[in-house]
């Protein structure tokens, strides 16, 4: 690959400004490029050189925020986390996400996305409100049973999953990959006795079931979470639930912290291999 | 619940059809393979051999299970398929009930063709 | 306070035919459809056949069923039939992997990523393999037995 010496990259941005009543267009910059360059580099360079008045979020650099969400060469990703190597090719189109309004240029509303998200309590609920607000211990929690849920924690809220998402395209009442599987990850934890009250807000119209298993969340998810995963447990949860099947998980105790130190016990090996 | 209930019916009547569908389809058009395996269908399609089956009352019967089941299936997933259009609140409750209209209707209708034929 | 009013950005069901670069299961989840609704609308044509030619004696049977022994009559069954084939293997398989079955377990997500889907791809490749040997069979059947 020819990148060891300077390359002129051209990137096609879609621009959008609200204030002049424009449709969204494309604008083309030449981009002086080199080895192992990201696409979010690129844009720092367009807009420190080139044209100050393109937007868009970017804060960490470095995949952990889930900022910079962007639709590149149409395929949802992160642009700190893509290189422009990548794509072998000396143009790039960047667009904002799909299937979110846009507010300006590559910056894209995610405040119905939280909404939403919010909207399914992804918050631990238990019986005992005192224990709830006044916490006087710590609730038990085994390794093993951690890790039933452990890869959905990772969720860095970027929407790209929703982007990806076919049915997400069409049904604007749906929840969305991301919002099911954290629902999924509340339900599934062993410190929460809420899963009565999810039920209910899963299981609508447009909810839960209208999720046809194209597993494109879990392909362009940047960090690994594997929503489709999720959500087809959230619905094995429902029709055990249904019929009535399935054992009821006692929630877990509240354990008071040992007065005897003990010795420093390893951190346990984790009983399903990555790979 | 009532949504898992629907996709709960909507997945069991995939099985049923998936093997009395089969069943219609082996016997419909596989006639070389079931004479290969020793049974002789003759013409399925000709009017003798039509009106023979219907005086069977298990072929009646066999068919409006099939009807059943297959009405269900597909006016669920085109409902579905409709929602996911989101279409206004009122324009659901239409959807559904034109649905759920014409799937009784066309039950009551097909059904009837087989059991008045039972005695021709 | 906002004073900008955000504008949509839907994709629309343009993602129900086309899906770009994404993988195979998005392109099944497609085909899933697509075959839904085509032998959906073959049994409303079939229904009508059955039902209304059948009741109105033999004259009108034979002459419809003279027309339908047509080739390209024949090659739109064998489609019927292919879709019909497609659809009920691919269901049994989102049957099995919607109740969870045929997922694996969750797993720490560690560099790179693959997602259940895509490690349980043989037995979605192993479900493409039964459609195309039962294609093939058909196709003996119907179109060279036929002919």
């Amino acid at each position: 690959m020819d990148m060891d010496k300077n390359n002129q990259i051209t990137f096609k941005v879609q621009r959008y400004d609200p204030e002049d009543d424009g449709t969204p267009h494309f604008q083309e910059f030449m981009v002086p490029s080199s080895q192992s360059m990201t696409v979010l580099d690129g844009l720092i360079y367009i807009k420190e050189n080139l044209d100050s008045s393109l937007v868009f979020r970017t804060s960490c650099r470095m995949a952990i925020c889930g900022s910079c969400g962007m639709l590149i060469n149409n395929y949802p990703h992160l642009a700190c986390h893509t290189q422009i190597e990548e794509f072998h090719s000396n143009t790039l189109t960047v667009k904002p996400l799909p299937n979110l309004p846009i507010i300006k240029d590559l910056v894209v509303d995610l405040i119905p996305f939280f909404n939403t998200h919010k909207s399914l309590k992804p918050y631990i609920l238990r019986q005992d409100a005192e224990e709830m607000e006044n916490p006087t211990a710590e609730y038990a929690q085994a390794p093993h049973a951690l890790e039933t849920l452990l890869q959905f924690t990772y969720c860095i809220k970027c929407g790209i999953c929703i982007s990806a998402c076919p049915t997400s395209a069409s049904d604007k009442l749906f929840l969305g990959p991301q919002a099911l599987a954290q629902c999924y990850r509340y339900c599934a934890d062993n410190r929460d006795e809420g899963e009565q009250e999810r039920i209910p807000l899963v299981d609508t119209d447009h909810g839960v079931w209208h999720c046809h298993l194209a597993a494109a969340c879990s392909e362009a998810c940047p960090k690994g979470l594997d929503p489709a995963l999720a959500i087809q447990l959230l619905k094995r949860r429902l029709v055990s639930r249904a019929v009535g099947l399935g054992k009821k998980q006692q929630p877990s105790p509240v354990v008071l912290p040992p007065t005897e130190t003990k010795p420093k016990v390893p951190f346990p090996e984790f009983t399903v291999k990555g790979i | 619940m009532r949504n898992t209930y629907l996709r709960l019916l909507q997945l069991v009547t995939g099985i049923l059809i998936a093997v009395l569908l089969g069943v219609h389809m082996v016997l419909m058009h596989l006639d070389a393979i079931l004479g290969f395996f020793g049974v002789d269908v003759k013409d399925v399609t000709s009017w003798g051999s039509m009106i023979e089956r219907a005086r069977q009352g298990i072929w009646a019967g066999l068919y409006i299970a099939l009807l059943a089941v297959v009405l269900y299936h597909a006016l669920n997933g085109l409902r579905n398929v409709i929602l996911e259009l989101t279409p206004s609140a009122r324009t659901e409750r239409v959807v559904t009930w034109a649905i759920v209209a014409f799937g009784i209707v066309a039950f009551v209708w097909c059904s009837y063709v087989p059991i008045a034929l039972l005695s021709a | 306070m906002r004073q900008i009013q955000p504008r949509r950005n839907y994709l629309g069901a343009v993602g129900w035919l086309w899906a770009g670069n994404y993988k195979l299961e998005r392109y099944l989840y497609i085909l899933h459809r697509i075959t839904g609704l085509g032998i959906l609308l073959f049994l409303l044509l079939h229904l009508m056949m059955t039902t209304v030619f059948r009741i109105q004696g033999q004259d009108v049977w034979e002459t419809t069923m003279s027309i339908l022994h047509n080739p390209w009559f024949k090659i739109g069954e064998y489609l019927v039939v292919i879709a019909f084939v497609y659809h009920a293997l691919n269901g049994l398989r989102l049957i099995l992997q919607e109740l969870g079955f045929l997922m694996g377990r969750p797993i720490p997500p560690i560099y790179p990523y693959r997602d259940s889907l895509r490690k349980k791809r043989p037995w979605t490749i192993a479900m493409i393999a039964v459609v195309v040997i039962l294609a093939l069979v058909f196709f003996y059947d119907f179109i060279i037995g036929g002919w």
